[in-house]
């Protein structure tokens, strides 16, 4: 270290720059994850006192089956919010291609196996229009693009149903909402393979790294050989793909679905992914965050369920928490809630 | 090599032809749009005689009257780059409050309640403003969720409960029945407003410094103008259009829930976006937001004239969002294309 | 009175981390034309906005004739009569002429507060005739030439009744043509009895206007002189800091074979039939002045935007080039001209902004390894001489010279055959911009065919072994290096009025 100063002094000298970070152990409990852990036992233990029944198994797992279908969408909520962007027709997606599924089945006779994949592609084909839109018409902003198409695929679900509901599904249709895998829902097994999955994706691979680099910069990141509209189109595809996922639990889970399903999923899942840390500036977010997001919010409305507090206050609730996530960060606060 | 230098410098400036060819462009575009809906309302009385009967198109005006208040509001804020998806939220909650109030007392003066709708919309608004120019959320976040907070208020005050056209008194469903001068109410209200917002936007320097903070954020700073001021003046503007229009839908269609309005933010932003309104702020004028209210208005009263299904005005409505702003982007586009190639080279 | 109608004295301006003024002074007298001269970064743009009330300094005093002033904000320093045109314009598109000119001392009536527009747009029309235009007042703003957009911005301090108007690089987007215009306006106010600060990378800019010269550098006030007083040599010396000839590096490179061949390129409204060719080993020169098409004509040959006409020749194959991507696996490589912009992702660390065009080899079917990345991140940083400790230090805590390093240092992640440089040495300081000509000189020697495009003469002269000059879109020179002189580049970059005597 010293030799190097001396060295310094005399001009150019040959460098030797450290490629390894040291482990700070502040700098490892200073992350924004925590402070979410400890909202989250915060919000476990409101919940135990106000209900007796909250703390056992039964019910955790119970809870987890009625808010996990939503909490697909929020890994690719985080990737759009990474790139600056925003998807607000992720809940018509939904509505869509769970109707889509629904009509195959029961009114054109196509097998349900068959209609499950059809629910998902409908779901990809969605998120891929509105990717192609954004990138095609780049002085529109994702804003607009998804209004109108929230609105469009909305509409064509009523199209579809008109006001029915449609349902009658086999049997093993229910397993998807309502299955157990080793006593754990099968909703929450797979909803972990995808948090491992999108985890690794988004901080492992090549696409993940371009995806935060679009997001800090996305026109230094063209110049450096970026394929930025593709990768847009790939992030977008993928929220309707898991939009198209969350359709098949809720269908499942319901039993039958009708054009009104999924309404304000959006906002949800915005909340969920700003709570979690992702940053609606761009560039920043972990997916560990948002899965932590996903079981605070996800308890706190089942936890006030159980009280008898009606749906109505979760909406003020949601929206509370959604404006305190993205404000939070803005207002100086002592350096412990920092995001990292 | 030397000819094209004098080629050039030949052909080279003529600066001052270059003038308003852009506004010829939205001329045209207004005067497309005028020709769309003279085109679609003969298309339609065609199809069906009673469009153009004088109480349809009653009914049709005094439907567009509260949607184009709307719109207007929603011009400033879409103006300032901004977007307010709460005010179908506002809309009801006012609407609920203001016929909670008569309900409670039949003998309200119908202009005390017309007031306190706009206040309780200017608070909302206000509320919005705050959070986006105070706080700095961006507009679509804040708005967002802001509607889920009013519109769950305004299922906890009302209870669930509807309140129906028995429980208002005569003078309260007048407001949106009775006549001034011979002209329907909500007309008079609409025309008002109209003359009033055409001062305060053409004719003052805060309307001025509101399009200013749109088309160069960077430079109104420069120019001493005060972003977050005139932020919250736009979102509590806004607000108290939302909640006049509030007070004014309850008395049009006695009857007020707690999902009044769900969604209609949407139908606002459509018509701006018809009426020629530029998402990336800076511009928007009040005629094409009369013919984009009028024009949608059209749409959702012929609609069912003609036997088209009420479910699909929905996708209907969604689709002219898209094709309007993807044709505005073309248009722009378009200019842009002449601008360089009568950039000689 | 003081002789002065304004003086600034031990001016201190400090930023988080940086000091961008340090202990100057400045003395404009009535009625003079003052040049303002320094190199990028060398404070310039900051001492306008002290005067003009952007920026309020940490030291030093100020004085407007003769008395002490302090100013809180624009405003103040525009009711002072103080009116500074910005070298970005700095306008608003979607408003009309008139409006862009009153904004912020807009006409009201006394009482109601009512705009009077009949009145501002006939003011706004005599002060534009004035100035020998003939723009429509109630023309938007966004549909006019950037020269156009100037002459209003210069109508808009008139109508403020400014008395001293300050000009920030006002030429620099111009032709030859307009900036003549300008010249003549500038006198013209001058003559009206405004005193002009006039801030200007260009020689001829001060050799046509001024009276007096100031020369700043490295945040420092360097002197001020008479224009006659003063040699043009000297005041190289006084901006850079040395003698121009040492700065460039004794050059070993060779030119080889032909690399690239471009012909007739053509891209409406940018430029039009460009033909060059490029050797292995060899240093391009494209000059030209600022709008003139080069950096348009590189980033196609990049993929960034596309050509309309024309061919392309790589190694006598043809190629077209779509997307940087495809660019760089045929060997191109680009350095942007903004590097903050379009360089490099400025809160991220060194390592990651290197390999940020690379990720793909550093990775086996998509999955990142970081060890590996590690390494070449510290390879590079390391080759191109980034003063830092880690290569996890923050791009945005580097000084210019080492981000400019750092995106060099990018291009080097790939295989390239040919190097696109956008004013590399912009914004850079002199220390840094030697050692950025030796990383040129290195790669030319090793083989690289090189495109330098650069506006600063010497840099062209010293650097290039052929110059290629551009104006309006054209190809207007191409000269040997034996044959360049600062007088022959001028004069293909401007002359288009001597030309067309001819």
């Amino acid at each position: 270290m010293e030799q190097r100063t001396a060295l310094d002094k005399q001009g150019y000298i040959q460098r030797n720059l450290l490629d390894k970070k040291d482990f700070s152990l502040k700098g490892f409990f200073l992350q924004w994850e925590w402070m979410l852990v400890i909202i989250l036992i915060a919000v476990m233990m409101i919940n135990a006192s106000l209900s007796p029944y909250f703390l056992n198994y039964a019910s955790l797992r119970d809870g987890t089956m009625i808010f996990m279908d939503k909490a697909y969408i929020v890994f690719p909520m985080a990737m759009i919010m990474i790139l600056r962007d925003i998807d607000i027709s992720v809940g018509s997606t939904v509505a869509l291609s769970s109707v889509v599924m629904a009509t195959m089945y029961n009114s054109l006779g196509v097998p349900m196996e068959l209609a499950v994949v059809i629910c998902l592609a409908v779901g990809a084909l969605c998120g891929f229009i509105n990717g192609l839109l954004i990138v095609k018409f780049k002085e529109l902003s994702a804003v607009i693009v998804t209004l109108g198409t929230m609105i469009l695929y909305r509409g064509i679900a009523y199209v579809i149903l008109e006001d029915q509901a449609s349902g009658n599904f086999p049997e093993w249709f229910g397993f998807f909402g309502w299955g157990y895998v080793f006593g754990i829902p099968f909703i929450l097994i797979l909803f972990i393979i995808m948090a491992i999955l999108f985890g690794f994706l988004l901080h492992k691979t090549t696409f993940g790294r371009e995806v935060f680099a679009m997001g800090k910069n996305p026109t230094a990141s063209r110049f450096s050989g970026v394929k930025v509209d593709k990768i847009k189109i790939i992030v977008f595809t993928l929220a309707g793909l898991m939009a198209g996922l969350t359709a098949l639990f809720l269908a499942s889970r319901m039993g039958s679905t009708r054009p009104n399903v999924a309404t304000m999923y959006e906002l949800d899942v915005i909340a969920m992914a700003a709570l979690g840390g992702v940053s609606t500036a761009g560039g920043k977010g972990r997916i560990i965050g948002t899965v932590i997001a996903v079981f605070i919010i996800g308890y706190l409305q089942y936890g006030l369920g159980l009280i008898n507090i009606p749906a109505q206050t979760l909406l003020i609730i949601v929206g509370i928490l959604l404006i305190l996530a993205v404000a939070v960060p803005k207002i100086k606060l002592p350096a412990f809630v920092k995001r990292k | 090599m030397p000819e094209n230098v004098i080629q050039n410098s030949a052909q080279l400036q003529s600066p001052v032809k270059k003038t308003s060819k852009l506004a010829n462009i939205y001329k045209f575009r207004e005067l497309g749009l005028l020709a769309f809906i003279v085109i679609l309302s003969l298309a339609v009385q065609l199809r069906n005689p009673s469009f153009l009967s004088g109480e349809n198109i009653n009914d049709m005006i005094t439907n567009t009257a509260i949607l184009s208040i709307l719109a207007l509001g929603m011009m400033l804020v879409l103006v300032t780059r901004g977007i307010d998806l709460s005010i179908g939220s506002t809309i009801a909650f006012s609407g609920m409050i203001a016929a909670q109030a008569v309900s409670a007392n039949q003998n309200l003066n119908p202009f005390v309640v017309i007031l306190m709708g706009i206040v309780i919309g200017m608070a909302c608004g206000a509320v919005n403003g705050i959070l986006i120019a105070k706080v700095g959320l961006l507009p679509i976040i804040a708005t967002l969720a802001m509607m889920n907070i009013y519109r769950g208020v305004t299922f906890k005050i009302s209870g669930g409960e509807w309140i129906s056209s028995y429980q208002m008194p005569e003078s309260f469903v007048s407001i949106a029945t009775g006549k001034t001068f011979g002209l329907n109410n909500l007309i008079v209200i609409a025309i008002v407003i109209y003359l009033l917002f055409y001062y305060l936007i053409n004719h003052t320097r805060t309307g001025r410094q509101i399009y200013a903070v749109g088309s160069n954020p960077d430079s109104a700073k420069v120019s001493g103008i005060k972003e977050g001021r005139i932020l919250l003046l736009v979102y509590t503007i806004m607000g108290g259009f939302a909640g006049l229009s509030g007070v004014l839908w309850v008395s049009k269609f006695a009857s007020a829930q707690g999902d009044t309005a769900s969604g209609y933010e949407l139908t606002v932003i459509a018509a701006c976006i018809l009426g020629g309104v530029s998402i990336a702020g800076g511009s928007g004028k009040i005629s094409g937001i009369i013919l984009g209210s009028v024009l949608l208005g059209i749409l959702n009263n012929a609609l069912p004239l003609l036997n088209v299904s009420p479910f699909w005005q929905t996708g209907i409505q969604g689709l002219i969002i898209l094709v309007a702003v993807i044709i505005n982007t073309l248009v722009k586009r378009g200019v842009d294309r002449n601008n360089l190639m009568r950039r000689k080279i | 009175m003081s002789e002065y109608v304004l003086e600034l004295r031990g001016i201190t301006k400090k930023f988080p981390g940086v000091k961008a003024l340090d202990n100057v002074h400045f003395k404009l007298k009535a009625g003079e034309i003052h040049a303002l001269m320094g190199e990028n970064g060398a404070g310039k743009s900051t001492f306008i906005k002290v005067i003009t009330g952007v920026h309020a300094p940490n030291e030093g005093e100020m004085f407007l004739y003769g008395e002490k002033v302090q100013f809180a904000n624009p405003k103040d320093a525009q009711n002072k009569g103080i009116a500074a045109i910005y070298q970005h314009v700095t306008n608003y598109p979607d408003l009309s002429v008139t409006e862009n000119i009153f904004m912020g001392h807009e006409k009201v009536h006394k009482t109601t507060k009512r705009l009077r527009w009949k009145e501002m747009h006939a003011e706004a029309k005599a002060i534009l005739q004035d100035l020998g235009s003939s723009i429509d007042p109630k023309t938007e703003m966004g549909s006019l030439s950037v020269a156009q957009q100037q002459i209003v911005e210069i109508a808009k301090a008139i109508s403020t009744k400014a008395k001293i108007i300050i000009m920030d690089e006002p030429t620099a987007a111009l032709t030859a043509r307009e900036s003549e215009e300008l010249y003549k306006i500038t006198e013209r106010l001058r003559d009206q009895g405004a005193s002009i600060i006039f801030i200007s990378h260009r020689f001829e800019d001060m050799y046509r206007l001024a009276s007096q010269v100031t020369v700043f550098r490295d945040s420092r006030y360097i002197g001020s002189w008479g224009v006659n007083e003063i040699t043009n040599d000297q005041l190289i010396v006084a901006m850079v800091g040395r003698e121009i000839t040492q700065v460039y590096p004794h050059k070993k490179n060779k030119a080889g074979e032909k690399l690239l061949e471009v012909k007739n390129l053509g891209k409406m409204g940018y430029y039009a039939d460009i033909s060059f060719t490029l050797n292995k080993g060899e240093i391009l020169g494209l000059t030209g002045l600022v709008g003139a098409g080069r950096t348009e004509v590189c980033q196609s040959l990049f993929g960034i935007t596309t050509y309309d006409n024309g061919e392309v020749y790589l190694k006598g194959q043809k190629i077209r080039v779509r997307n940087p991507k495809e660019a760089m696996n045929l060997g191109i490589g680009y350095l942007p001209e903004d590097r903050q912009l379009q360089g490099l992702v400025l809160d991220w660390g060194i390592g990651r902004n290197i390999t940020l065009p690379a990720l793909k080899d550093l990775s086996s079917k998509g999955w990142l390894n970081e060890k590996k990345e590690a390494s070449l991140a510290k390879k590079l940083a390391e080759k191109v001489n980034v003063k830092a400790n880690s290569i996890f230090d923050l791009v945005s805590s580097l000084s210019g010279g080492n981000q400019q390093k750092v995106a060099v240092a990018k291009l080097l992640t790939a295989d390239l055959e040919i190097i696109i440089l956008d004013e590399p040495t912009k914004g850079v300081d002199v220390g840094a911009k030697s050692a950025i000509y030796e990383i040129i000189n290195n790669l030319a020697a090793q083989g690289y065919g090189i495109i330098m495009i650069s506006s600063e003469m010497p840099e062209i002269l010293g650097m290039s072994d052929r110059i290629v000059v551009m104006r309006e879109g054209r190809i207007t020179k191409v000269i040997d290096k034996k044959e360049a002189t600062q007088e022959v580049i001028l004069e293909a970059a401007m002359s288009e009025i001597k030309e067309q005597v001819v």
